[in-house]
């Protein structure tokens, strides 16, 4: 061999011989184990397996795939059983999608619906053939138009805003909170570069939809001076609940999802209402642009926004629905005030997720990735 | 009788290596000279497999012109050694026991090490998080004893977190190569230097321990790479201080949807890895090392 | 006397610091709620009870062995028989391939991982378990020549070479020579491949499509707090049965080597 690579050879040599030779027993035992474990699955498998004719897969975010999410389209078709796959976030979602996961439809947010029209991924929508379509209200139902034509239907929306514990500050009426020293230590954002410029752009008047390279760098340097005081940015809301469940989190940008679950644990938390206003988001449904069953996909999203399946939305998840129709059936006053449903003035105060460009959003995770990286 | 040199250059020769190296070569060196490529390209626009574009610099200015990515690169090299030293310092002691004093017992407290490796390497980080968090054992266990009244959340969620957590996990798998390497180790040398007068200390220092170094090596070196690309540990321990190299690289996958720039991230970083590891084997002692081997 | 009780105080202490952290997770497996947090709510077996009715989870798991058997048989093979052309042959380039061979040592598999991902996307194939396996044999060769390497770099060529020169062709020779003598080694190669496969996260989480291998698995229940004491039980259990069949085994080779001690007696 290779004189330069004999060294490093010989020492991994040694190493493998003695991780096998010396202990071949223990390595085989984990195999039969798990073995053992597959073998259970397959009896378990045999009775879920897909009973219908039909297919239909959607790229989903986790949770949406029970059908208490679709029980409209799961009465009228009970021979076809929806195939759900996963994303994890909205990049990874897009980044399956542009990779040809292929699935008949695909769930992502505002500001990534361009995205998908402009790699040609989704088809419009015709909406003739959603019976539902007439109760969404112009509000969503535009979030989803580009050029007057309508490449997606909106679904679900929420949200965004400051949550803190009220017990360890005082109320909290600006973003402004969410870069204040006092509270180094005990803070958490959101894991994404996009809404981090959406927050720092409403908190210093920017446009996130036209900033120049030298308000971006401010905000750069606004979230990297922000850092020393934030705890732990945050990915899943589970990790963000449970900051504030044992105290290390008081204040944190969340989706009022977390916030409501927060007040039913009886936590002393409440959801600002900030002076430059709440952000919001919506979650939209595309359909394929190879799509082999668009007929059946438009189907799933017309039971999407009926009504059964829009209640269970509003009362099991605590997210908002595009059928302002169904709000009635919201009881719950918990939910009533997290989705602050007893007060529409503050959708005029809160700003939609605008939808940028993709070299808007690269420039955007990058400045995110220099304060990730900065310290 | 046929010469053994004829033996040596039958065709069978090229029907036994030629598999592997067409699988290399299609699903190692291909890839990664591919994101060598990758690299060169200015964006990712009109899909994976576009190749109308024309090479540009842009995305290594981006990486020389930040302020914080090659810092970071640097930190994370120097938080691999680090976990690299610290692991093997404390595996060091316990192969030495099993190879040499434990006997014939020793089989069976090796795999009392090994027994953890068992779990997953993902749960193994997050009994971590569970015993460092602000409602983990150490903080409830000091609130317990009246030491403290508010949980101490610097425990979880720092780099601290980050190198405690790596060293724990490869901590078992460690002690293998340096026990192998010591197991070889002709026990005549040392009844030698014991007969020549030599003290245990002395025999140590002059016989077991530079004859052990090649397992030492092989041991670092195994936590070192590793190291280095790491960026589930961080995630998942490290808060908001606690990004290593290997996240930015990650996010420039997954986020950012901006795969040229991942790309030259990467290759930065296995340029800096095969870099150091040359400069290394250069360094008057390891090159006596790898002479001796 | 302290050389005497330093050495096995210090053992027993580092076995202790390593299982502490995983005695602890393990309570929550028997926990009465989801939260990895103290205090400790109560006892149930609950987790272990819902733990069979994931299928999800035990998918995942079936996932992974299929992933790691397959990925043990072809770098095995693969490894195998070019070891055998790196000991037993000469041809152009040999040290430079038997170098570049142990390299994916060398790279961190997070550059494995992208590169791979760089690659499939390019051709247009979609990912799936088997981009999961082809990413595994990749790094688990290396090892596997390794193996195979040190096992025939221990016993000389003359049993091949002698039944060469009484006239048995090479595929022959392989066939009745040489695999039966490294039949032991080519199964320490196989359950080394197999545990460099079975836990592997970074290569899989990019190279995954539809189906997930168990750490894929683990790492998206991370944010799923309700289940996650299922995935800890599930641990426990590998853990469990892994240690009865080591004790199985070391008790079938004292009862095996008893009687080999008899018969030589009788």
């Amino acid at each position: 061999m290779a004189n330069r690579l004999r060294g490093p050879i010989l020492v991994t040599l040694i190493l493998v011989v003695v991780a096998c030779g010396g202990d071949a027993a223990t390595t085989t035992a984990p195999s039969s184990v798990t073995t053992a474990a597959a073998g259970a699955t397959t009896a378990a498998g045999a009775t879920t397996a897909a009973t219908g004719t039909g297919e239909l897969s959607v790229l989903e975010w986790a949770f949406y795939e029970v059908p208490e999410m679709w029980v409209e389209f799961g009465e009228a078709h009970p021979e076809v059983t929806p195939v759900f796959n996963f994303g994890a976030s909205d990049p990874d979602i897009f980044a399956k999608y542009l990779a040809g996961s292929g699935e008949d439809i695909v769930h992502f947010y505002t500001p990534y619906l361009r995205f998908y029209v402009d790699e040609g991924l989704i088809q419009p929508i015709d909406t003739s053939k959603l019976s539902n379509w007439s109760k969404v209200p112009p509000l969503f139902a535009d979030s989803c138009t580009i050029d007057g034509t309508v490449y997606c239907v909106p679904w679900d929306w929420g949200f965004t805003s400051l949550l803190y514990n009220t017990d360890m500050i005082p109320e909290v009426t600006s973003w402004e909170a969410l870069f204040d020293d006092a509270y180094a230590g005990h803070v958490s954002t959101y894991d994404c570069g996009d809404c981090a410029v959406n927050i720092a752009g409403a908190l210093l008047g920017y446009d996130p939809t036209n900033l120049s390279p030298e308000q971006l760098e401010e905000i750069k340097q606004l979230y990297i001076d922000q850092k020393p005081n934030v705890l732990f940015y945050w990915a899943d809301e589970p990790t963000l609940e449970a900051g504030f469940t044992d105290e290390s989190i008081w204040l944190a940008y969340a989706w009022n999802g977390a916030y409501y679950r927060l007040l039913n644990a009886g936590l002393p938390v409440a959801y600002a209402d900030p002076v430059e206003g709440r952000e919001s988001w919506i979650g939209q449904y595309g359909i394929s642009a190879e799509t082999e069953n668009y007929d059946l996909a438009l189907e799933f999203l017309d039971g999407k926004l009926g009504e059964q399946t829009g209640t269970n939305l509003l009362v099991d998840y605590a997210y908002g629905h595009v059928v302002p129709d169904y709000f009635g059936a919201v009881t719950d006053e918990n939910l009533v005030t997290a989705l602050s449903l007893d007060d529409p003035t503050v959708l005029d105060r809160t700003n939609f997720t605008p939808q940028i460009s993709r070299e808007q959003l690269e420039e955007y995770v990058a400045m995110w990735a220099e304060v990730q990286a900065s310290s | 009788m046929r010469a053994a040199a004829d033996l040596r250059r039958g065709p069978a020769r090229w029907a036994l290596v030629l598999p592997l190296v067409i699988f290399l070569g299609v699903f190692f060196l291909v890839p990664v000279a591919l994101m060598g490529v990758f690299s060169f390209r200015p964006s990712l626009r009109g899909g994976v497999a576009n190749w109308d574009w024309d090479p540009v610099l842009d995305h290594y200015r981006t990486i020389a012109a930040s302020e914080s990515f090659l810092p970071l690169l640097g930190k994370s090299v120097l938080i691999a050694l680090l976990v690299g030293v610290v692991a093997t310092t404390l595996a060091y002691p316990v192969a030495y026991f099993l190879a040499f004093r434990a006997g014939r017992k020793a089989g069976l407290l090796l795999t009392i090490l090994i027994i953890p490796f068992w779990v997953s390497y993902l749960l193994r980080i997050i009994s971590w998080k569970v015993l460092l968090g602000p409602t983990g054992a150490i903080n409830s266990f000091l609130a317990w004893l009246g030491l403290i009244d508010q949980p101490v959340t610097i425990l979880l969620y720092s780099r601290t977190a980050v190198v405690i957590t790596l060293v724990y996990v490869w901590l078992p798998f460690v002690a293998l190569p340096i026990y192998a390497t010591m197991l070889r180790i002709d026990r005549r040398l040392l009844e030698a230097a014991s007969n020549l007068g030599a003290p245990p200390a002395t025999a140590f220092r002059r016989v077991t321990l530079p004859l052990s170094l090649p397992g030492v090596a092989a041991a670092f070196l195994m936590v070192f790479i590793p190291t280095v690309g790491e960026y589930v540990a961080p995630l998942l321990v490290g808060g908001s201080q606690g990004a290593l190299y290997g996240n930015i690289i990650e996010i420039f996958f997954g986020d950012g949807i901006n795969w040229p720039l991942g790309s030259a991230l990467a290759m930065v970083m296995a340029v800096g890895i095969l870099a150091l590891l040359f400069v290394l084997t250069r360094t008057r002692p390891v090159r006596r090392l790898l002479d001796d081997l | 006397m302290r050389r005497r009780w330093g050495l096995p105080s210090y053992y027993t202490f580092l076995a202790i610091l390593l299982y502490v952290p995983i005695a602890i997770l393990f309570l929550f497996a028997f926990n009465d709620g989801t939260a990895l947090s103290f205090p400790i709510q109560g006892f149930t077996l609950e987790w272990y009870r819902s733990m069979f009715d994931n299928e999800q989870l035990l998918g995942a798991a079936r996932s992974s062995v299929g992933v790691a058997m397959g990925t043990a048989t072809v770098a095995t093979a693969l490894g195998t028989g070019a070891a055998l052309a790196f000991l037993r042959f000469d041809f152009p380039g040999k040290q430079a391939l038997a170098a570049a061979a142990m390299l994916p040592l060398l790279v961190p598999f997070l550059i494995l991982g992208v590169s791979l991902l760089i690659l499939f996307s390019a051709l247009d194939i979609p990912r799936s378990l088997l981009t999961v396996g082809v990413g595994h044999t990749v790094i688990a060769i290396p090892y596997t020549l390794l193996v195979m390497g040190a096992r025939l770099a221990d016993f000389p060529a003359s049993m091949e070479e002698a039944a060469r020169d009484l006239g048995a062709t090479y595929p022959y020779t392989l066939r009745r020579v040489l695999i039966p003598i490294l039949a032991p080694a080519m199964i320490s190669a196989w359950l080394l491949a197999f545990t460099v496969s079975i836990d592997e996260f970074v290569i899989a989480s990019f190279m995954i499509g539809r189906e997930p291998t168990l750490p894929v698995y683990i790492f998206g229940q991370l944010r799923f707090a309700n289940r996650f004491p299922q995935v800890v039980a599930l641990s426990t259990v590998v853990i469990v049965l892994s240690v009865g069949l080591l004790l199985l085994a070391e008790r079938l080779r004292r009862i095996g080597s008893a009687r080999v001690a008899a018969r030589a007696e009788g």
